[in-house]
């Protein structure tokens, strides 16, 4: 426990010094937004998302429940044309192939993990329309497999660094 | 996908092994919230579904505790009080959202009064401070 405690003063929330040098993942998914009007979207979305949750809950409006999930779909309908977007614009005559595969392959995870995560928001719903009698543990796969991969993606860029 | 692992380690002020052990906290909950709804043989109850997103608050606050520490003895004063602060407050918001939401689930009758706008209050909360935080690390 004091050794990974002693570890994490060197991470790099902690030093700022090199933070530039550590975790160069994806250091700017999207040049053309800047981080707090990326924050911005993201805190509207979830703000009207929980406001809407909290009234259903306490019985205060009775929409459907997928009409209480819109704030989602369209979050995640951005997101997903966004991911487009980009996987398009590989097609374009002056794109750059430098690290193109990796790139490549990084754009299909976030794909597949947002097909992942409106799966199990679909599912959710149905169940809580009680359109459909499925077991819970049915809903939540998808989101167990897309938790599984952002761990094993977390635990790659924690445990890497580490070793480098 | 919209934001960078840097960029959340900057914004949320949680390390990435901190994320990574709240991500893993948050999945054992999981199961265990859809054990506890389809298998109503096994009698868990809802303290005990509840209890690796209360172990994962509690790693984090040792961890940060000793990382302060440790910082405040090398020098660094003042990032070792700012990260204290900050972190103990958005894991007590989150401390307190979860007893609250889970005395709700396991006391439904007396907890009657308790309604969700009170429940998810610190959550709104977190968000206003998440968004100046934005502002300032931006």
């Amino acid at each position: 426990m004091a050794r990974l405690a002693s570890w994490l003063v060197e991470q790099p929330s902690l030093d700022r010094h090199t933070l530039p040098l550590l975790l160069e993942v994806d250091s700017n998914p999207d040049p053309n937004m800047s981080l707090a009007q990326r924050v911005l979207l993201t805190w509207i979305f979830t703000l009207v998302f929980l406001i809407m949750l909290v009234l259903k809950l306490d019985e205060k409006i009775h929409w459907n429940w997928f009409l209480i999930f819109l704030p989602v779909w369209t979050f995640d309908t951005i997101l997903l044309l966004m991911i487009i977007v980009k996987m398009v614009g590989r097609c374009k005559p002056g794109f750059d192939p430098h690290n193109a595969t990796q790139d490549l392959k990084k754009r299909i995870w976030y794909l597949v993990a947002m097909l992942l995560k409106l799966a199990f928001c679909l599912t959710l719903c149905a169940r809580l329309e009680n359109l459909t009698n499925i077991y819970l543990s049915f809903v939540f796969v998808p989101l167990w497999a897309l938790m599984i991969g952002a761990m094993v993606e977390l635990g790659y860029n924690v445990f890497h660094f580490r070793r480098d | 996908m919209l934001f960078s692992l840097r960029e959340l380690v900057q914004w949320l002020g949680f390390a990435t092994f901190e994320l990574f052990m709240h991500l893993g906290a948050f999945l054992i909950f999981s199961v265990l919230v859809a054990l506890h709804v389809d298998v109503f043989t096994l009698g868990l109850s809802w303290w005990l579904v509840f209890v690796p997103l209360f172990a994962a608050d509690g790693l984090s606050t040792y961890f940060t505790t000793i990382v302060s520490i440790r910082l405040y003895q090398e020098g660094d004063r003042r990032l070792a009080v700012l990260r204290l602060l900050w972190v103990l407050t958005v894991l007590s918001l989150k401390l307190v959202c979860e007893v609250l939401l889970c005395q709700k689930l396991a006391e439904q009758e007396q907890a009657r009064e308790l309604w969700f706008g009170l429940i998810v209050s610190p959550i709104f909360i977190l968000l206003q401070l998440l968004m100046i935080r934005a502002c300032r690390v931006n």
